[in-house]
């Protein structure tokens, strides 16, 4: 299935300048589950373990991690655009469906 | 022109390249209908014409190549191309996006795909009655951009999205992500021309046709000629019923800690009745496990979510806010738990679009292993939902046992209408198609088999999406439409006398006395 990614993940600007060995040294990665760990802010990895036989691990330079991690989103973006004019929120949906079931003066969870 | 007098029904059915003589007769017989630009003859535009996204036996792929492919550009070159290859009995295979899921535009005989994908315009925009005019070689993504332009919407919107085109969703009668709200392609386009086996040129609707949306003149034949998978011709030019743009969208994902609950609340939502409901799906356990491997929304959730549930609302923003608000409300009796706005945004806007999946999985031993996409899906009642999904896990679990070639990615059931009666049930499946060999081949068609019986006992049909068209399920077509597989190939020898539209497709062979023959065409 698809991972996506909603939000624009936080990172240097595409206008900082290169230096091909900070492009070159991803934020130290931090374990997230079993299987995956993660870098950037959004952004996830299979663990590099489980990337040792059959398909090897690639070395990305961070602007093109985050040029995808940002493509990505702005696809989401253009589907939501694409299909309807405005989207909802559901927490705004989910937070009068409660106000409504909580007793008179009873303040919001 | 050179015509052979075979008699009619003796169509050989060899898989053999046309011998060089036969080929260049046919590409002059082409030439006085084609420019020669339409007319493809070289390895790229063939190789490129027989690729479809569902793995089948790799090491066999030579065998199903097409001889020439054809780019007509109206009805009439079609029907031309048509007639000759009738006259010539030379196999026509009708090729869309090459996105079909069942092989239905894999050349099994060789001959001549007619790709339509220079019928792409757009003829008509009917803003009184409501209705687009198209070339069946549009996408719907192109269409839509277009009819923004005019506030309009034209909703068959299946996970392909972008890539497919509406002749192929005539073809394989789609199912739409939002039928549920708006119908699906059967009740979206509204008629169409249509070029049958033998080259005549036919209006297919109800009634007269046209832009009438329900007829009770003569024979019903839309649904006729459309799920054929081209053994029937080639729809040319549709008119499509259109919807105002949706004002807004609304895409709760919700979180349970078991399946049982996930169910009950997938069903209470599709049987509320809201207006605006679009679809309700159902994720498994097998398929939570399969997103939290690779998927960023679902790594970080916690161990107890263990089934998911999304709705999607489209429509009018003060309706789509009402109902989702009693969508909002049935979710939480059942204990649902919102995922939030970030993942449910972000997870459906990439479901129209499921070319993006991470195309690997796993070994036993948890190392990552390219892997091809492919799933099994059925038609099937809520009430039977649970256990085909047991059965199905069970069947593949199996599989898994045998080889790493086979990776579980999980089941959604997804509602196929506004009252909740049927699911499209899908199970996923990895397959490390360059391990793929006669014995891996064999033991997943076998597991195919299986699952479609499965489907079958449960009074489900084998496919509510994508068709039943491949070695594994087609075997059981005659036993899911019983009598009316007879009528089917009654129905295919009268309008394609020699075997020509898409040969080697549905059993359908077996409407012809040589059935058996497999002798070269040359
Ligand atoms: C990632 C992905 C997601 C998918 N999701 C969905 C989904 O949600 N819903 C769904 O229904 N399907 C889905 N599919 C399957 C596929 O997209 C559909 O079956 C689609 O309708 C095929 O359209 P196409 O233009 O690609 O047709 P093709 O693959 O080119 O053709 C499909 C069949 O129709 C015949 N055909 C093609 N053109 C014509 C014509 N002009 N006239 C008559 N017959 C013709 C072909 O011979 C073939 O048998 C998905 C596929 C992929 C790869």
């Amino acid at each position: 299935m698809a991972e996506h990614l909603p939000q624009t993940p936080s990172a240097p600007a595409a206008s900082a300048p290169y230096r091909r060995s900070e492009q070159l040294t991803p934020p130290p990665a931090v374990p997230v589950s079993e299987v995956a760990q993660t870098t950037f802010e959004h952004v996830y990895e299979v663990d590099p373990r489980l990337m040792q036989q059959h398909v090897l691990q690639q070395v990305f330079p961070n602007w093109d991690t985050l040029r995808i991690m940002r493509s990505r989103a702005d696809h989401l973006q253009w589907m939501h655009q694409h299909f309807a004019s405005t989207v909802i929120s559901g927490s705004e949906i989910l937070a009068e469906v409660e106000a409504e079931a909580a007793p008179a003066g009873q303040p919001l969870r | 022109m050179t015509a052979t007098a075979e008699p009619m029904g003796t169509t050989p059915l060899g898989n053999r390249p046309l011998e060089p003589a036969r080929l260049d007769a046919l590409v002059q017989a082409l030439r006085t209908v084609l420019a020669d630009d339409q007319i493809l003859t070289n390895k790229t535009d063939r190789y490129n014409r027989a690729r479809v996204p569902a793995p089948f036996p790799v090491h066999r792929w030579s065998e199903r190549l097409p001889d020439l492919a054809v780019l007509p550009t109206s009805t009439e070159q079609v029907a031309q191309i048509v007639r000759i290859a009738n006259e010539m009995r030379i196999p026509v295979v009708p090729r869309d996006g090459g996105t079909g899921l069942t092989d239905g535009a894999v050349p099994m005989r060789g001959g001549i795909v007619v790709d339509v994908k220079r019928m792409n315009q757009i003829h008509e925009i009917d803003l009184v009655n409501r209705t687009v005019t198209v070339g069946t070689g549009i996408s719907m993504l192109k269409l839509n951009e277009r009819l923004a332009q005019h506030g309009l919407f034209y909703p068959d919107d299946p996970a392909s999205y972008p890539c497919s085109l509406v002749g192929g969703r005539i073809g394989t009668s789609g199912w739409s992500l939002i039928g549920s709200r708006y119908g699906h392609t059967r009740d979206l386009v509204l008629s169409f021309d249509h070029v049958l086996p033998t080259g005549d040129i036919l209006h297919v609707g109800d009634g007269i046709g046209g832009k009438i949306s329900k007829s009770s003149s003569g024979f019903q034949m839309k649904h006729l000629f459309m799920g054929h998978q081209g053994t029937l011709g080639i729809a040319t030019k549709a008119t499509l019923k259109l919807f105002p743009k949706p004002e807004a969208e609304l895409s709760p994902f919700w979180a349970f800690d078991n399946y049982d609950d996930a169910y009950a609340c997938t069903g209470a939502l599709a049987r509320a009745g809201v207006a605006t409901f679009a679809g309700a799906v159902l994720f498994d356990e097998y398929k939570v496990a399969y997103l939290r491997r690779d998927d960023e929304a679902y790594i970080p959730q916690p161990g107890d979510v263990r089934a998911l549930v999304c709705s999607v609302m489209y429509g009018y923003e003060d309706e789509v806010r009402a109902g989702g608000k009693r969508l909002f409300r049935i979710a939480k009796e059942h204990g649902a738990r919102y995922l939030g706005d970030e993942i449910s945004e972000g997870d459906w806007a990439a479901r129209h679009d499921r070319y993006a999946t991470p195309l690997h999985g796993r070994t036993k031993d948890g190392q990552v292993i390219p892997m091809s996409w492919h799933c099994e899906d059925a038609a099937v009642n809520y009430a039977n939902v649970p256990a085909v999904s047991k059965a199905w896990h069970e069947i593949i679990a199996r599989l898994r046992r045998k080889s790493d070639v086979f990776d579980d990615w999980g089941m959604f059931a997804y509602t196929s209408a506004n009252t909740g009666v049927d699911y499209l049930t899908e199970i996923d499946v990895g397959i490390w198609e360059q391990r793929l060999d006669d014995a891996a081949w064999a033991a997943w068609v076998d597991a195919k088999r299986e699952i479609a019986a499965v489907a079958i006992a449960h009074n489900a049909s084998m496919s509510a999406c994508h068709g039943s068209c491949r070695e594994g399920e087609v075997d059981l077509l005659p036993e899911e439409l019983g009598r009316g597989f007879d009528v089917m190939l009654d129905v295919k020898r009268a309008l394609d006398p020699n075997n020509i539209m898409n040969p080697g497709k549905y059993l359908l062979d077996g409407a012809y006395d040589n059935a058996c023959e497999g002798t070269s065409r040359g």
